[in-house]
């Protein structure tokens, strides 16, 4: 820091009109009245993420090709990358502002590769010991039990996880077929979790049968119940139970364990989510002409947009607003079925139209196999009464998945019904960071704050348009010869020409421009951010204009 | 070496023998034989020096500034209209501080146009900070140069070197030419502590509020002060070096005059000449030339004026509403000294003739002249 | 460390008199980034005058030398003939003008040097007014634009001086336009500026906040939206003027959405505006045309 020169004499001072130090001593800050600040906000994809998945942050650590640290970033929020970019729904790309610009980045893509790349570098996963007194058992080896379980384990609790069939996954193994899920995926990813830490499995143990919930709770500090519905809903019609009427969980089940299975028959799948799809898509595979019956149409389909694209490309024909009526059986068999047309009404409570009879109008067609894929339900038999439950779903307080009962705990499609796997993997995230909090007598994290985000906080001067970079893939035609995986995942190239275009919504990624734009040399470039220098900022707010991504804001001086 | 030259290539000799870097400058009668020499002889490697051929003098001063402040021994030649074109930029040598010798040769100012000579062109710069010699002879305009940068480069200041159209800038004489060897002696190679250096980054002229503005001026003007004494010793030393001395000011049988006439350029030759016919006439005359006019040297005119009974100046110049410039300047020597009456004379302005015929008339008409009435007398007008 | 997106060396401190979000400011530290130290800057009457500090105290860390107004070129060419003359044939001078000092009073002189070319890069931080002095105008402003000396009433209607056609015309070796909204760009042109001997001539846009009655956190945006407005170009002239080399691969925006947050053009009405626009586009055809009817005669660049 230096100080302003006087001179007392003349003969102090040089002979001419020379500089003799710099201007330092002249604080420029104080003819500021509002200042930059670094305000990095929260991405609106991370907000999207039911997970919390700190995407932003991977993205850009991929960048700099630190795909490690990229890999791990993921893991601290979502143990199954491999899976979930995979059979996502990706809620993060719809909230994605590059949406609003060109098409959103293509996260689950990125997804997929890190969890592929982890798979790869079984290395990766740091290993976790026992280290804490404390025991939990996590009933159900789905996306929320494995996930508890995998969080528990990491904090060096040990977990015994309970599942009634002979393999783990639950609904990732037996109801998303291969084409989209690989099993040699799947059991990478169980592997890794397994060998993450103190877990013990338990397979082919009916909780209520091989061992009681009393059992476990004696025997545990706390319990994890996520059980996911395994149980298909009913038509509620008619020869509901005749031969060639089956549940399309159950189908998928039969195809995901290797049955050779016939449907070389005319197929009828009834429903339009992604279980479904994944039934119609399976049964193609297996040679059925397939048709999908929805009552209402395409728009209100709650299935995946493209699994319902894919479906149509692969051949599988549509239905819409059409309802099964009643179930014709010949000898006990299966022959037709009668349908009722449908028309859209008023919305209902999910906010899309109700399907409503058209009076009168119905049609008939010879059926050869039908399946229900209108909706799962839980098994609850070894739960109740001890643990509150509602609408046959388990009854929770709260976002931590806590039940009546205070050491037990439930999370995914047990509490919320039907959701995705994502929001499992969050619910069983969730609960066993409770868990652990309950164990160590911490307060919950205050809420974290929603901010918007939209595009006009991009300087879209700074970015070009692009158009997302696909998954690669086989095509239709090899696709619906059999289960080989649709998508084939991204090169590094690839990789590296998608994470180029996120735009880092709200967060510095070190892009300079408030460095290099500022007149008064005020910013001061350090190796992991930039610090600004208020004695010398005089407030011209450039930095917070040309930040691309709004991660400065302005404060007003004095506040 | 002695030949016979023309007044502006003594210059440009002198400029040569004194390792010159830097030149730049424009053409303008009746100076453009100093640079058409000076182009030659940087061209044909006697002079090891970049000639910067510039669109005006208003440029060549600039280049010359800018040479000079980067640490390069610099010179320019320029005339009347020339030399007013640089005014701006003679102050910026000045605040700067920078050692430049320019030669200007004595021509009246247009219009009407005149390429003549006359004082008014360099005496319109009596202000501007810059030491001021008046040469009389081509001898004189070659050793001043080597002279000049020693002073300027002591004092750091500028130094502007006077001579006259044609009688002396076209006028040929025998000069004793200065070689660069001889010299180097006398005039070592520049080589300033502070110059334009990015290993030592200093800035110069930056913005001065009205803190330090007036200690800057009043360091030139104690410069100008301290060049009296550089003056005075740099004539001594280079008359030890070569054998012709030289003064602020030259006094012509002034011991027991009781007219003294104040003259400066060639026209100190002719009035010696005139003084010499009055003498053998027994009148007691005598005359005073002024070589230096800034600084001016107040000592040595009035402690050779106070010892006779008048004083008369001849100025080829005019201050409008002023008297001569000389004149006024004689006369502020004078103030409080003594009662002696200073009476002006202005003559041969747009190069008219002052030949010893119009000095004798002058010198006979100060010996009838009383006190200064009228204040101005011009000589010769045609009324 | 990260490596940065342009040299790290910071040769203009802070705690300068600059107004708040002074393009020219940013200009000076991009250039001084791209020469580095080796460099003396000779600097004429103009923003930068004052911007520096004040006696005995510079914020920029290579030496200055301020001249008078209309010697900038001829000053910087004869620091340039001492430096030489001296030995010294590695120091980059640099004459740093406004546009006053340019297109202006120091016309004559930079014209002199270019037809000597002499080695010099001469800079004109174009503000587009006599900025210094409380914004009067030059031959530098742009038609329809306010000034103090062109009041709404009277505003300026005859188009900004084509300086670069000027200098074009002097056959020297390297022209560039430059925009403190391009970094990259304008350190790129320095660089190769400084390996070009000659008269090299570099005019970078430097949006004045203050002058152009423009938000001072707006002094990038209009540097960026003046070049893809097309209103200043990007461009490179090289081969002694025979190539011109206009950058092109922009996204191109309005000259009203350029002007809109511009006080000193507030007052245009709409058909004004229009035929502004108009006459900037007719000008990009004209640079267009050029540039391929000079690529189009054979052995020119020879």
């Amino acid at each position: 820091m230096s100080k302003q020169i006087k001179f007392d004499s003349y003969r102090e001072m040089p002979i001419r009109s020379m500089t003799l130090d710099n201007m330092l001593w002249n604080k420029t800050g104080s003819w500021r009245n509002v200042k930059p600040v670094y305000d990095n906000k929260v991405s609106p994809c991370i907000l999207g993420c039911p997970a919390g998945e700190n995407i932003q942050h991977y993205i850009q650590l991929v960048i700099d090709k630190k795909y490690k640290e990229a890999w791990e970033t993921i893991i601290e929020s979502n143990p199954m990358p491999a899976v979930t970019g995979r059979v996502c729904s990706h809620p993060c790309m719809g909230k994605c502002t590059r949406g609003d610009y060109d098409e959103a980045v293509n996260i689950n893509a990125i997804e997929r590769t890190l969890g592929d790349m982890g798979i790869d570098n079984p290395g990766w996963m740091r290993e976790s010991e026992k280290t804490k007194k404390q025991k939990v058992a996590v009933i159900g080896s789905g996306p929320a039990g494995l996930s508890a379980a995998f969080y528990l384990a990491r904090a060096g609790y040990s977990v015994t996880l309970y599942e009634t069939e002979k393999a783990l996954g639950g609904v990732l193994r037996w109801g998303i077929p291969e084409y989209r899920l690989p099993n040699c995926v799947l059991d990478g990813v169980i592997e890794s979790i397994l060998n993450s830490g103190p877990i013990s499995v338990k397979t082919e143990t009916v909780v209520g049968k091989e061992i009681k919930l009393k059992e476990l709770e004696d025997n545990f500090d706390a319990i994890f119940i996520g059980i996911g519905l395994m149980e298909s809903r009913k038509l509620g019609i008619s020869n509901e139970d005749c031969e060639g009427v089956e549940s399309g969980l159950e189908y998928l089940k039969r195809v995901n364990s290797g049955d050779n299975l016939d449907s070389s028959k005319k197929t009828v799948v009834i429903g339009g989510g992604n279980t479904a799809m994944d039934v119609a898509r399976s049964a193609l595979r297996k040679g059925s002409d397939v048709t999908v019956v929805y009552r209402r149409t395409q728009a209100e389909m709650p299935a995946i947009a493209s699994e319902i694209e894919e479906a149509e490309k692969e051949g599988v024909n549509f239905r819409f607003l059409a309802a099964p009526k009643e179930i014709v059986a010949e000898g006990g068999k299966l022959s037709k079925v009668l349908f009722q047309e449908m028309e859209l009404g008023e919305p209902d409570e999910s906010g899309r139209r109700r399907p409503v009879p058209l009076e009168g109008k119905t049609f008939t067609m010879e059926v050869g196999r039908l399946f229900t894929a209108i909706g799962e339900r839980a098994d609850l038999d070894g739960f109740g009464p001890e643990v509150d439950t509602e609408w046959d779903l388990i009854k929770v307080n709260g976002e931590f998945g806590e039940t009546n009962k205070k050491n037990i705990f439930a999370g995914g499609d047990i509490v919320t019904g039907a959701a995705s796997v994502v929001e499992a993997v969050a619910a069983g995230r969730k609960a066993a960071e409770k868990i652990i909090r309950v164990f160590i007598g911490e307060a919950d994290p205050p809420k974290q704050e929603e901010t918007e985000f939209g595009i006009e906080n991009i300087n879209v001067d700074y970015f070009t348009k692009s158009n997302r970079t696909l998954n690669p893939r086989i095509s239709v035609e090899e696709a619906k010869k059999g289960f080989e995986e649709i998508l084939t995942g991204f090169d590094e190239q690839l990789l590296q020409k998608e994470v180029d275009r996120c735009f880092s919504c709200g967060v510095c990624n070190y892009c300079d421009n408030c460095w290099v734009y500022c007149p008064d040399t005020a910013i001061v470039r350090k190796d992991d951010r930039y610090e600004i220098d208020y004695d010398y900022c005089k407030g011209c707010l450039v930095c917070v204009e040309e930040c691309p991504r709004s991660a400065l804001s302005i404060e007003e001086e004095g506040k | 070496m002695k030949k016979v030259v023309m007044g502006n290539h003594a210059v440009s000799y002198g400029v040569r023998a004194s390792e010159v870097k830097v030149i730049s400058a424009y053409p303008v009668t009746p100076q453009t034989h100093i640079v058409e020499l000076l182009s030659e002889l940087v061209a044909n490697g006697e002079i090891d020096a970049k000639f910067i051929k510039v669109e005006s003098e208003h440029s060549a001063m600039a280049a010359c500034v800018g040479a000079s402040a980067a640490g390069s021994r610099t010179f320019t030649a320029t005339s009347s209209q020339g030399l007013l074109l640089m005014t701006e930029m003679l102050h910026w040598a000045v605040g700067a501080r920078l050692p430049i010798v320019l030669t200007n040769v004595n021509r009246a100012i247009g219009p009407p146009w005149s390429i003549w000579t006359d004082q008014n062109d360099s005496l319109s710069m009596r202000d501007v900070g810059w030491i001021q010699i008046y040469c009389e002879s081509n001898q004189e305009t070659q050793d001043a140069i080597p002279q000049a940068f020693k002073i300027a480069e002591e004092i750091n200041l500028p130094v502007m070197l006077v001579l006259d159209a044609f009688f002396l800038s076209h006028t040929y004489e025998i000069v004793d030419l200065l070689e660069t060897e001889q010299v180097r002696d006398f005039l070592p190679p520049y080589n300033p502590e502070i110059k334009l250096d990015t290993n030592d980054p200093h800035s110069f002229g930056n913005l001065s509020g009205p803190d330090y503005y007036m200690e800057l001026r009043y360091m030139i003007e104690e410069a100008m002060n301290d060049a009296r004494g550089v003056i005075k010793r740099v004539g001594k030393e280079f008359g030890e070096h070569f054998g012709r001395y030289y003064d602020m000011v030259v006094p012509y049988r002034c011991d027991d005059a009781d007219l003294i006439l104040v003259t400066s350029g060639t026209v100190a030759s002719t009035t010696r000449a005139v003084i010499d016919e009055m003498r053998d006439e027994g009148i007691k005359i005598g005359a005073l030339k002024i070589r230096v006019l800034r600084p001016f040297p107040f000592k040595e005119v009035s402690d050779i004026l106070c010892s006779t009974k008048k004083v008369a100046v001849l100025d080829r110049n005019i201050s409008f509403g002023n008297h001569g410039v000389f004149f006024q300047e004689v006369k502020s020597a004078l103030y409080g000294k003594t009662d002696i009456p200073i009476i002006g004379y202005i003559l041969g302005l747009g190069g008219r003739d002052v030949t010893p015929k119009v000095i004798r008339e002058v010198a006979d008409k100060a010996i009838k002249d009383k006190n200064p009435e009228p204040y101005i007398n011009w000589i010769g007008v045609k009324r | 460390m990260r490596e940065a997106r342009i040299p790290t060396e910071e040769l203009m401190g802070s705690g300068h008199l600059a107004c708040q979000g002074c393009g020219a400011t940013i200009a000076m530290r991009f250039a001084l980034k791209a020469l580095g130290s080796k460099t003396i800057l000779v600097i004429p009457a103009c923003c930068w005058a004052v911007i520096d500090g004040t006696f005995p105290h510079s914020a920029v860390d290579v030496p200055i030398f301020h001249t008078a107004f209309e010697t900038a070129a001829v000053t910087a060419a004869g620091v340039k003939a001492g430096l030489e003359m001296r030995g010294d044939f590695e120091t980059t001078v640099v004459a740093w003008a406004g546009d006053g000092g340019t297109f202006d009073i120091g016309l004559q002189a930079l014209s002199g040097t270019a037809e000597r070319n002499d080695d010099i890069i001469y800079v004109c931080y174009d503000n587009e007014a006599y900025m210094n002095t409380g914004i009067q105008r030059s031959s530098s402003t742009p038609v329809g634009a306010w000034t103090t000396t062109t009041p709404v009433t009277n505003y300026k209607t005859r188009p900004k001086k084509n300086m670069i056609d000027i200098m074009a015309a002097h056959a020297i070796p390297y022209i560039a336009t430059a925009s403190v909204a391009y970094p990259e760009d304008l350190i790129r042109k320095f660089k190769k500026a400084k390996a070009i001997k000659g008269t090299k001539y570099i005019q970078i846009l430097a949006p004045c906040p203050t002058g152009w009655k423009l938000s001072p956190e707006l002094t990038i945006w209009a540097g960026r939206k003046a070049v893809t407005s097309k209103v200043y170009p990007m461009l490179e002239i090289t081969e002694n003027g025979n190539k011109l080399t206009v950058w092109k691969d922009f996204e191109a925006t309005s000259f009203k959405e350029y002007i809109k947050p511009q006080g000193r053009f507030r007052h245009l009405k709409e058909n004004e505006i229009e035929k502004i626009g108009k006459d900037v586009e007719s000008s990009w055809q004209r640079l267009l045309a050029r540039e391929k009817m000079l690529a189009s005669i054979p052995g020119l660049e020879a």
